[in-house]
């Protein structure tokens, strides 16, 4: 109860603080903005500084990389957006922080998205857009900004690590589920850590192209770019490009009152890097080996209620191997409980198919997890808030079966 | 609808007071800062729809009698609308204790709220067809803020005044204020959320008083 007393009592002098920074921050926002000819050319530039904290047990788990059992994870984010008349939008994301992915490393400057679209209808039902860019697949990618997820991290399929490594092809079935942490392991060493790829990963801001548009009640998006949705960071940029085999996807949305937004989306492209070319077989072009994804999404929103869901199937062709399949999929809910309180509950399954083994058999390529993610969130201003979340997660593993994961984010935009 | 132009609409009050006789009367100009450039949307990771519509809307100001004044039993109930992904009016002056309807016009969501002092709220997401429309009692006096949590660049302003008294001027600053009781009071101008600026003002029954603001 005095817990309880304490955090509400520092709840309420950090909102008095953080409301006379508000006035602040509405000042830099109108300075931050530019226009010019008549108001036809407007820009301006926002961001917003995210101070996270992150305690898990080791090995670390999805995406963090560090050897300790806890990280301080802060990071800066630029957004340029532009506007030329109605017809011409430009938008860009710059950051500096530990690294994409929450890491015990020096600090990086990069530039993760920049595009230019062309909406030559006013009413929507075309647009081109030329770029490095996030995914159209699914969902997520429309609320994956610290700012607008209810929960800190992100679901467990766009940071769960699978056995399939991309710079690098397996030899065997036994490897693969060596990588996947799958049976028993020689040794303690974990590369798979820095190697491995889960289903997608994160917003996927590969570099290409894409059409879009809403026709009524339709939504329609394709994308062409240089790397599959399971890529790397890395690999993302215009400069690290795979132009010989690329990425085609897509996604058809129907929105039947507002309320519901449905979506089925599909990829194919090329998951293994150059690097990978001396690892398949001699004359094997990479462009054989494709992730292919189908998936389905759904979001409602009614009042202070919000729900998302996605689901994909995924498989991947590995060299000596054969398919390998994976599942994926959440269900995540926030409720405002009061204007400035909410909470956010997400339940994340992945699960894995068999494969054939060498010696005989089958046996799963994976280890099948789930994850439950909870916890609440406060916005203290209409530019700063505050959340907390507490994972387990549970996973047939060599490694570890069940685990927790605290994380604490602070966020202030501008 | 039409609405009249603000300037054609005080000199029709104006003619309408002169011919049902005289009355206490102040007006002015309030001399109004320099229009902000429209805002930039974030459009991301959406496609908005509308073609990119931004209303722009010039500066005005609210110019009200402060003072000690008998609340009326029921006050009218006052709109500010969504449309075009923007607020409509952007700035609303009431008087305490107003209803305050947000219909929302637009063919997609929005989601109302507020953070200031004066009023907290959040009326979370509604569409079109929303009934009865969402409301809210505006029952203590000072300026709220209104967002969309959706569209971050709408932004609007509501003035709760503890005055019948206001008036808001046409976009050249100028306004009449009529039907006010004689005696001596403080005349204020809201400009924006940091600058309101006064001046004392002694009523005389059935007299015009002129008060510009510079």
């Amino acid at each position: 109860m005095k817990a309880i007393r304490a955090a509400a009592v520092l709840l309420a002098l950090l909102a008095a603080t953080l409301r006379g920074a508000d006035d602040f921050i509405d000042t830099v926002d109108d300075a931050l903005s530019v226009s010019a000819w008549q108001d036809n050319l407007r820009a301006r530039l926002s961001g917003s500084v995210d101070v996270e904290g992150y305690r898990f047990q080791q090995p670390a788990p999805s995406l963090y990389l560090s050897g300790g059992d806890s990280l301080f994870n802060p990071r800066l984010s630029l957004f340029l957006d532009a506007q030329a008349g109605a017809h011409v939008y430009v938008f860009a994301q710059a950051r500096a922080d530990r690294r994409f992915d929450p890491a015990n490393s020096g600090a990086e400057f990069r530039l993760d998205e920049y595009a230019l679209r062309l909406t030559p209808w006013d009413d929507g039902r075309f647009n081109l857009q030329i770029g490095q860019f996030a995914t159209v697949v699914g969902n997520w990618t429309l609320r994956h900004d610290s700012w607008d997820n209810p929960l800190v991290t992100a679901p467990l399929l766009y940071e769960n690590l699978t056995g399939i490594w991309d710079i690098e092809a397996v030899h065997s079935c036994g490897t693969l589920l060596l990588w996947a942490n799958v049976g028993p392991r020689p040794s303690a060493a974990f590369p798979n850590k820095t190697r491995g790829v889960p289903i997608i990963w994160g917003p996927s801001y590969g570099t290409g192209a894409s059409a879009s548009g809403v026709v009524g009640k339709f939504a329609y998006a394709a994308e062409i770019k240089n790397t599959s949705l399971s890529s790397r960071p890395e690999t993302w940029s215009v400069a690290e490009t795979q132009w010989s085999n690329p990425t085609f996807s897509g996604r058809v949305g129907f929105m039947p009152d507002g309320r519901w937004n449905l979506g089925f989306s599909a990829s194919t492209g090329a998951y293994l890097q150059p690097a990978a070319q001396p690892s398949v077989a001699p004359g094997s072009r990479l462009g054989a080996y494709r992730e292919t994804l189908f998936g389905q999404d759904a979001s409602f929103a009614w009042h202070h209620l919000q729900l998302w869901s996605e689901v994909y199937a995924a498989r991947f062709a590995i060299p000596r191997v054969g398919d390998a399949d994976t599942l994926g999929y959440y269900v995540e809910g926030k409720f405002k409980f009061t204007p400035q309180l909410f909470g956010a509950l997400r339940w994340n399954q992945q699960r894995f198919s068999t494969v054939l083994l060498a010696a005989g058999g089958s046996g799963r390529w994976g280890s099948d997890i789930w994850r439950i993610d909870a916890g609440p969130g406060f916005r203290f201003t209409p530019h700063t808030q505050l959340k907390l979340q507490y994972s387990i997660q549970d996973q047939d593993s060599t490694l570890r079966n069940r685990s927790g994961i605290l994380a604490v984010q602070f966020t202030a935009r501008f | 609808m039409n609405p009249l132009r603000p300037s054609a609409a005080l000199l029709l009050f104006a003619l309408l007071a002169a011919a049902c006789g005289a009355q206490t009367i102040v007006e002015g100009r309030v001399a109004l800062p320099k229009p902000r450039a429209a805002p930039v949307m974030n459009k991301r990771y959406g496609i908005v729809t509308e073609g990119g519509i931004l209303s722009t809307y010039p500066p005005t100001a609210v110019v009200y009698l402060a003072g000690v004044f008998p609340r009326p039993a029921s006050l009218p109930v006052r709109q500010m609308a969504q449309k075009d992904l923007a607020f409509f009016p952007m700035l609303l002056p009431v008087q305490v204790g107003t209803r305050v309807e947000f219909p929302n016009f637009d063919d997609t969501y929005h989601n109302i709220f507020s953070y200031s002092p004066a009023k907290r709220f959040d009326l979370g997401r509604y569409l079109s067809d929303e009934r009865p429309i969402p409301s809210e009692v505006f029952d203590v006096p000072g300026l709220v803020t209104l967002h969309c949590e959706i569209h971050e660049h709408m932004r609007a302003l509501i003035l709760v005044l503890d005055t019948p008294y206001f008036v808001m001027t046409d976009t050249d600053g100028r306004y009449l204020l009529s039907g006010l009781p004689a005696g001596k009071y403080v005349l204020k101008a809201w400009l924006d959320s940091r600058t309101t600026l006064e001046r004392p003002v002694e009523l005389i029954g059935n007299s015009t008083l002129e008060a510009d603001f510079p």
